[in-house]
């Protein structure tokens, strides 16, 4: 660790992390094609990465500082920088090595403004990187999600079902509806479009896949299948695996949000309890947020 | 031009479960080059880009009643396709396997060089038939075959493998060949050149850069075979690329630049299980050359009669 002597004057964020494939997962899971820039936030809070398509989708994952075995932030205020999210999670998969836990240290700004990455584990052999980052652009809509009223309006049904849903609905594709509706209480995904096909979600048959459910009055909305489709097409095996569910609330002007869970709890502990190893370590969990527009009304009658 | 032998027990569980599946990954299409010693299994020799693999066979670790005869000097070489000779295998094994209760000498398989015509064909065409005598029934297979090489590529072909025997000065061994194979491989996303830098200290030093990344591994105090040196104690607290550098400088070091994927091919030769590997560079940085080794089962003396070794095409000379 003190082989990097040189790097560590102009660092002011130093951290490790034990469970690299924790993270590899929570990253992927916004990595909904190859090429796509994310932009880095740093604060003494923790790291968050946001990804977004064409003012559309935007994704962002939370990686608190109680993810990291250390975290050492020593500048004031929130840097920001862009970077290439591709090539940092196929970079940062090769620090990964299947059946053994590897420790990496991630150090931001390094002499020429490059993220470093290197492992830990051992003092004779060592696995290094350095990405270079870019000055970041500005996010085109930095949405402040408000609620719908009162009442929230949201559901949480198992990611993995959330998952089959989406994907089924790739047949009719091009614009998916989703329904609300109090009495009785249900989801409806709905596509229309070389077919039909409707997918219901009853709140008391199937207490088991849609978990929570509140909505007081009717609400539908539409958006386009493959933002719909991005927030579940990289789900990592873990989340289904864990059988965590989703959280999905609608917001003011049918904004919608979708919150996944991912765990990046030590690999030993996980192993065994995979359901216990969430509770035992509540606080090793990466946040997903999801946020996509509804389709505007013209465009629906247009499609 | 004639050849015949019987494949031994160990013969095929050598090529069935360890040697094919490896070379199959070098490429589809491999020479077989039968001498009056020796069987080899030669890829891209005669083609100058490409990895080059050659393994090589005493005639006594495959085969049994090894017979061959030919007007150059009984040497015989062919093209084939490995995939057909490890389904041909696989299927001759299995006949042989069903069987296996029966006393063993019955199953006996013999290859031998064919000329056949097949269906619908007016000229004949070489073939390598395996036959397999099981209990009850007899089975043929025949692997289709390039037609046996001229006098010309077939001293071309010994030419090359001559001048292939070259070992470089100094080997390291690689620690976990799996664990660098599965970081290769991974490495393959990131870039296409990848530079190899061995120093006479012992260290492996693999790293990729594009104008986006930097990505390397360094793997030091390895087992040096050949001019080894004592690392600079200075050394340790320096980062691997300046570490490199200065070995380079030193004269300690080579460096030369090779295709990710070639390197990422060469290490899939673990297939073949060997006990271990060494890299090396070739003088004046030619190649870098991979070479692994095979102990006598239940020891730790090399198996002379088994060896396999790779050349990777160097893309730069680097600074050799």
């Amino acid at each position: 660790m003190s082989s990097s002597a040189i790097e560590a004057d102009t660092s002011n964020l130093v951290c490790q992390l034990d469970n690299v494939q924790g993270i590899v997962d929570a990253l992927s899971t916004v990595r909904w094609k190859r090429h796509q820039d994310a932009l880095v936030e740093v604060s003494e809070h923790g790291i968050v990465w946001i990804v977004e398509e064409t003012g559309c989708l935007q994704a962002k994952v939370y990686l608190q500082k109680e993810l990291f075995i250390r975290y050492e932030y020593t500048a004031q205020g929130r840097p920001r920088f862009g970077l290439s999210l591709g090539l940092f999670v196929d970079c940062l998969n090769t620090f990964s090595v299947p059946g053994h836990s590897s420790t990496i240290e991630i150090r931001y700004p390094g002499p020429d403004m490059q993220l470093l990455i290197k492992s830990a584990d051992s003092l004779d052999d060592c696995i290094y990187a350095e990405i270079r980052t870019r000055i970041p652009e500005t996010i085109s809509w930095d949405y402040n999600f408000e609620p719908a009223g009162s009442t929230p309006l949201s559901f949480t049904v198992k990611s993995a079902a959330l998952k089959e849903a989406i994907d089924d609905l790739e047949w009719p594709g091009s614009s998916i509806q989703i329904i609300l509706k109090p009495v009785p209480p249900s989801v409806t995904f709905r596509g229309e479009g070389h077919g039909d096909l409707q997918i219901d979600f009853m709140y008391y048959a199937n207490t088991d896949l849609l978990i929570a459910f509140h909505c007081d009055h009717q609400v539908s909305y539409r958006y386009k299948y493959k933002f719909l489709r991005a927030t579940t097409s990289n789900i990592p095996s873990s989340v289904i695996k864990d059988n965590r569910g989703s959280k999905l609330t609608i917001g003011r002007g049918g904004m919608l949000k979708v919150q996944h869970l991912v765990s990046v709890a030590r690999p030993s502990t996980s192993h065994q309890h995979i359901d216990s190893a969430g509770y035992q370590q509540p606080s090793r969990i990466a946040y997903i947020e999801f946020f996509v527009k509804p389709e505007e009304d013209e465009e629906t009658v247009n499609d | 031009m004639k050849f015949k032998a019987f494949l031994t027990d160990n013969g095929v569980s050598l090529l069935d479960r360890r040697f094919l599946p490896a070379l199959e990954k070098m490429g589809k299409i491999c020479h077989l080059f039968l001498t009056r010693d020796h069987a080899f299994f030669l890829h891209n020799l005669l083609s100058t880009d490409g990895i080059q693999s050659i393994a090589q066979f005493r005639k006594q670790a495959l085969f049994d009643d090894y017979r061959i005869s030919s007007q150059n000097e009984d040497r015989i070489a062919f093209a084939f396709d490995i995939s057909l000779l490890l389904r041909a295998v696989r299927s001759s094994v299995s006949i042989c396997s069903e069987f296996g209760a029966a006393p063993a000498p019955a199953n006996r398989l013999q290859i031998k060089l064919v000329k056949k015509l097949p269906p619908n064909c007016t000229q004949p065409m070489p073939f390598l038939t395996f036959e397999t005598k099981g209990y009850k029934s007899a089975v043929i297979q025949d692997v289709p075959i390039s037609k046996p090489l001229s006098r010309a590529q077939v001293l071309e072909l010994q030419a090359t493998l001559d001048a292939a025997q070259d070992l470089p000065r100094t080997l390291v061994q690689v620690p976990d060949l799996n664990r660098l194979q599965n970081f290769v491989d991974r490495m393959k996303h990131v870039g296409d050149l990848l530079n190899v830098t061995i120093s006479k200290y012992g260290n492996l030093h693999l790293q990729i850069s594009t104008t986006l990344i930097t990505l390397g591994a360094e793997f030091r105090k390895l087992l040096v075979v050949g001019d080894k040196a004592q690392a600079p104690s200075e050394d340790r607290d320096l980062s691997a690329q300046t570490r490199s550098e200065r070995a380079i400088a030193m004269g300690d070091a080579q460096s030369v630049q090779v295709s990710v994927r070639h390197f990422s091919k060469s290490l899939q030769c673990h297939l073949a299980k060997p006990d271990c590997a060494f890299y090396g560079i070739a003088p004046q940085g030619a190649c870098l050359t991979v070479i692994f080794q095979f102990f006598v089962p239940g020891t730790r003396l090399t198996d002379k009669s088994i060896s396999l070794h790779c050349r990777l095409p160097v893309l730069d000379p680097g600074s050799s």
